[in-house]
């Protein structure tokens, strides 16, 4: 069965699609999106989207084991990676992704509309411009074919998009100052105020000279910009981002006006600032905290049309050439049945913004754009090693969003030539994430200790407080062994294919956790923190280094397999983020980065979507 | 066989003995009728007539002599053999939000007793703050010491 001819046909929903459909529709172009998941969280009639998040958010409260999937519907026709299915012991094939190992990958990503933006943390700090010369600047990894100048205006562009809180001049460390930003750029918000606890690490870690490896580095703790509302920065004097026929470009337009704050999808006056709920991940009860459907909402609804249920199954291409003739998706009705029934999606163009593993495992599945043979490979995420203890003092943790600081100094320096480079986010959340606090303090001193009444209740009020956790997300180097495949083995509900995944942490990596757990003792240390880590050899993601053990934690950054690069053999997007294959078929989202740097991705994602949407116009407009 | 309103004052102020709270500070989760139910729809009739009856003593000899009350709720509540670990129910009942069915066996088999019961749990007041998601306390609150530790009646 065949449809309507669009412009442009997009596969997803998350932050990639949305841009794209409220890019192009705002230029004019007719728009097909597709979406897997469900119609309710589509979210277009106020009443409706109100109703549907709040089940979500009541999913949350009601179910037992809060992971970062919780809050939404689970799908058997177009399953979620969960956290929860996560196995020390590989291989194994009990979850919806195959794990073949060695180690299991440790992150997650959302199927429905608006897609992982809806349980991301949104920190949103950008790369630094040595970050996209990994190879000829350490010797690691591949160079981008493109420079942090190329992305500058872009990041200024999502940066509109996502409504960032943050503050410009704060934002010093290596390789990193007021000049990657321009002279008089500014955030759209005040930075997002740094938690108390924030407060008290700065007090004795802010200058602190930590020792490493012979070198002597000056740690500093800056504001996080972040994807949440504050306060509108007075200065901040862009509207939006609009198509100028005439210079064939995009352009971030200036107003007179402040920046108005985007709410809740369904009130624009709910979630105008952070009310401090602390659930950003898995959700945020306001919706202060960005989502993918905000900016959906923007798209000119008389230009998009949207499918949901519809599970893009196979890229087709013409027969006999190398164009894309169309999407053959699944439209089921049913979530858990496996019925349902085959249609053709057809545009000029054909984006893939599915995510890193949903992208690569359709162009496996349709033998699409692989001439290189890099698609699939290259997988990475920060792996995160994280240490906690409790402070000398109260820092009341729980309180706020995830992280408002962060320790910038191990982003950047000579040492990237033997180890990886790491951002360290100091969490507000207590050891919620390692050790499940505080429910787990409170089964301990039950269960374990049988205390009960006021000793109880004082020894928790006097521990739980004064918990401090500190992240190391190490920048895990590309490897075309760690890798996405599929198999006529593992199939899902509606007969796709489940992600088959092969993954380790190479020698570079584990030289780092040693590396971060030196600087961490020191700054412990320094801070009079008691160090209560603890890394068990039974836990998923446990390695050694150098007699010692590590776990490392996967951090939801999934990047890396379909890379952009300079030439056809090695990657599978060139810099326009077209895929070298077929000149009709664009792929956006992190899976196009070559490497990954320490910032968390969907920013600089976002940025690259931008430069995708200005192509595909470009494209679309010389084909006229 | 025990009627429904049966023990439940003592319920409420074994409660608070328990947790270390106030009952008044119970009442005002608006939990008690819930967990009340809960224990009712889990343990047997005998059992609860069992476990009530030694509450009581406890709470009337906590009224001359806390000590020795402490002592005896050690000794025969707060043991694993002690009423299959009901007194650890309950605690983690209040402090989690969650119906604990074998505590001292396998502690991971657990369950959410509703909704409500997560965001009223007391493990976050204890911890000074509120539960993730629910009771939000407002803009650039977290820059600052929580309001509660002021106010907060811990004189413990
Ligand atoms: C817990 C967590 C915290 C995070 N925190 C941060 C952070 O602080 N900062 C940061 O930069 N990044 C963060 N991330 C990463 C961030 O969420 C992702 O990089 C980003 O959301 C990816 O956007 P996307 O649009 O490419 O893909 P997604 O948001 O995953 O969207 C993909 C869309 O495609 C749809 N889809 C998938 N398959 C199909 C198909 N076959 N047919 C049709 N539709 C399909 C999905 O339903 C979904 O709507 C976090 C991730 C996690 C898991
Ligand atoms: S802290 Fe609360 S209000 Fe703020 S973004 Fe997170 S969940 Fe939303």
């Amino acid at each position: 069965m065949t449809e309507k001819q669009y412009d442009v046909v997009v596969v997803g929903s998350g932050i990639a699609g949305a841009v794209l459909a409220k890019v192009l529709t705002q230029a004019g172009k007719e728009v097909l999106m597709l979406e897997a998941g469900l119609t309710a969280g589509m979210a277009l009639k106020p009443e409706e989207d109100y109703e549907n998040y709040q089940s979500y958010l009541q999913r949350f409260y009601e179910t037992t084991i809060k992971a970062t999937n919780t809050p939404y519907p689970e799908i058997k026709d177009a399953p979620s990676i969960s956290v929860l299915e996560i196995q020390p012991q590989t291989p194994y094939e009990t979850g919806y992704m195959v794990q073949l190992g060695p180690l299991p990958f440790g992150s997650d990503c959302l199927r429905a509309p608006g897609g992982t933006t809806l349980h991301w943390l949104g920190n949103v700090p950008r790369m630094l411009p040595n970050d996209f010369q990994m190879k000829t600047l350490y010797d690691q990894g591949v160079d981008w074919p493109i420079c942090y100048d190329d992305l500058m205006r872009y990041y200024e562009m999502a940066e509109n998009e996502i409504g960032v809180a943050g503050d410009v001049d704060s934002q010093q460390g290596p390789d990193m100052s007021r000049s990657n930003y321009g002279p008089d750029y500014v955030f759209p918000m005040d930075k997002i105020p740094q938690s108390y606890q924030d407060q008290v690490w700065i007090k004795s870690t802010n200058g602190l000279d930590v020792s490493l490896y012979g070198k002597t580095y000056t740690v500093n703790c800056i504001s996080m910009p972040q994807g949440r509302n504050s306060t509108p920065n007075n200065d901040y004097r862009y509207a939006d981002t609009v198509w100028d026929p005439a210079s064939q470009s995009l352009n971030l337009i200036t107003t007179d006006k402040n920046y108005e704050v985007v709410g809740a999808t369904w009130n624009s006056y709910t979630g105008e600032r952070c009310e401090g709920n602390a659930s950003c991940v898995p959700i945020c009860p306001v919706q202060a905290k960005y989502n993918a459907l905000k900016t959906l909402k923007k798209a000119d609804e008389s230009k998009l049309d949207i499918i949901t249920k519809a599970v893009a199954s196979r890229v087709l291409i013409e027969p006999g050439g190398t164009d894309v003739a169309g999407i053959m998706y699944k439209a089921y009705t049913d979530p858990d049945s496996i019925e349902y029934t085959p249609h053709i999606a057809k545009g000029k163009i054909y984006v893939l913004a599915c995510s890193a593993i949903e992208n690569a495992k359709l162009l496996l599945a349709s033998n699409v754009a692989n001439s290189s043979d890099q698609v699939g490979r290259n997988l990475m995420d920060h792996l995160v090693l994280l240490t906690w203890g409790l402070l000398p003092e109260k820092g009341y943790p729980y309180r706020g969003p995830g992280c408002t600081t962060y320790i910038p100094t191990f982003r950047d320096g000579e040492f990237r030539k033997d180890f990886a480079a790491w951002i360290s986010p100091i969490d507000n959340w207590g050891w919620s994430w390692p050790t499940f606090a505080p429910g787990s303090d409170v089964t301990n001193a039950v269960i374990n200790n049988a205390m009960f009444g006021k000793d109880l209740r004082s020894h928790l009020n006097a521990d739980v407080p004064r918990q401090t956790l500190l992240h190391f997300e190490c920048e895990q180097a590309p490897c075309a062994d760690n890798r996405i495949t599929i198999s006529e083995k593992y199939k899902d509900h509606l007969d796709n294919y489940r992600p088959v995944i092969e993954y380790d942490a190479s020698d570079y990596m584990r030289k780092s956790f040693k590396a971060a757990k030196h600087v961490s003792d020191q700054i412990f240390a320094a801070n009079n923190i008691e160090d209560h880590t603890i890394y068990s050899p039974t836990e998923a993601d446990y390695v050694t280094w150098d007699g010692q053990g590590y776990t490392f934690r996967g951090a939801g950054h999934i990047v890396g397999t379909h890379r952009m690069g300079s030439s056809a053999s090695e990657s599978v997007v060139d810099k326009n983020q077209r895929t070298w294959d077929h000149q009709n078929l664009y792929l956006v989202g992190c899976g196009n980065m070559p490497t990954l740097g320490t910032s968390n991705p969907t920013l600089t994602m976002t940025a690259m979507t931008y430069q995708a949407a200005e192509s595909i116009l470009k494209q679309l407009e010389s084909n006229n | 066989m025990t009627n429904s309103t049966e023990h439940f004052d003592t319920f409420l102020a074994i409660s608070a003995w328990l947790t270390g709270y106030e009952p008044v500070e119970l009442q005002g989760t608006g939990m008690v009728q819930t967990y009340y139910s809960t224990l009712r729809e889990n343990i047997t009739a005998i059992d609860l007539d069992a476990f009530f009856a030694e509450s009581d003593f406890i709470l009337a000899k906590a009224q001359t002599d806390v000590d020795a009350a402490k002592v005896r709720t050690a000794s025969h509540l707060m043991q694993n053999s002690s009423f299959n670990s009901l007194g650890k129910q309950i605690i983690l009942m209040w402090y989690i939000g969650q119906w604990f069915a074998d505590p001292s066996g396998d502690p991971n088999n657990s369950v959410q007793i509703n909704a409500q019961s997560y965001v009223e749990a007391l493990m976050w007041p204890t911890a000074d703050t509120h539960p993730p998601g629910a009771k939000e306390p407002g803009f650039g609150s977290w820059a600052v010491k929580p309001v509660s530790v002021d106010t907060f009646n811990v004189t413990l």
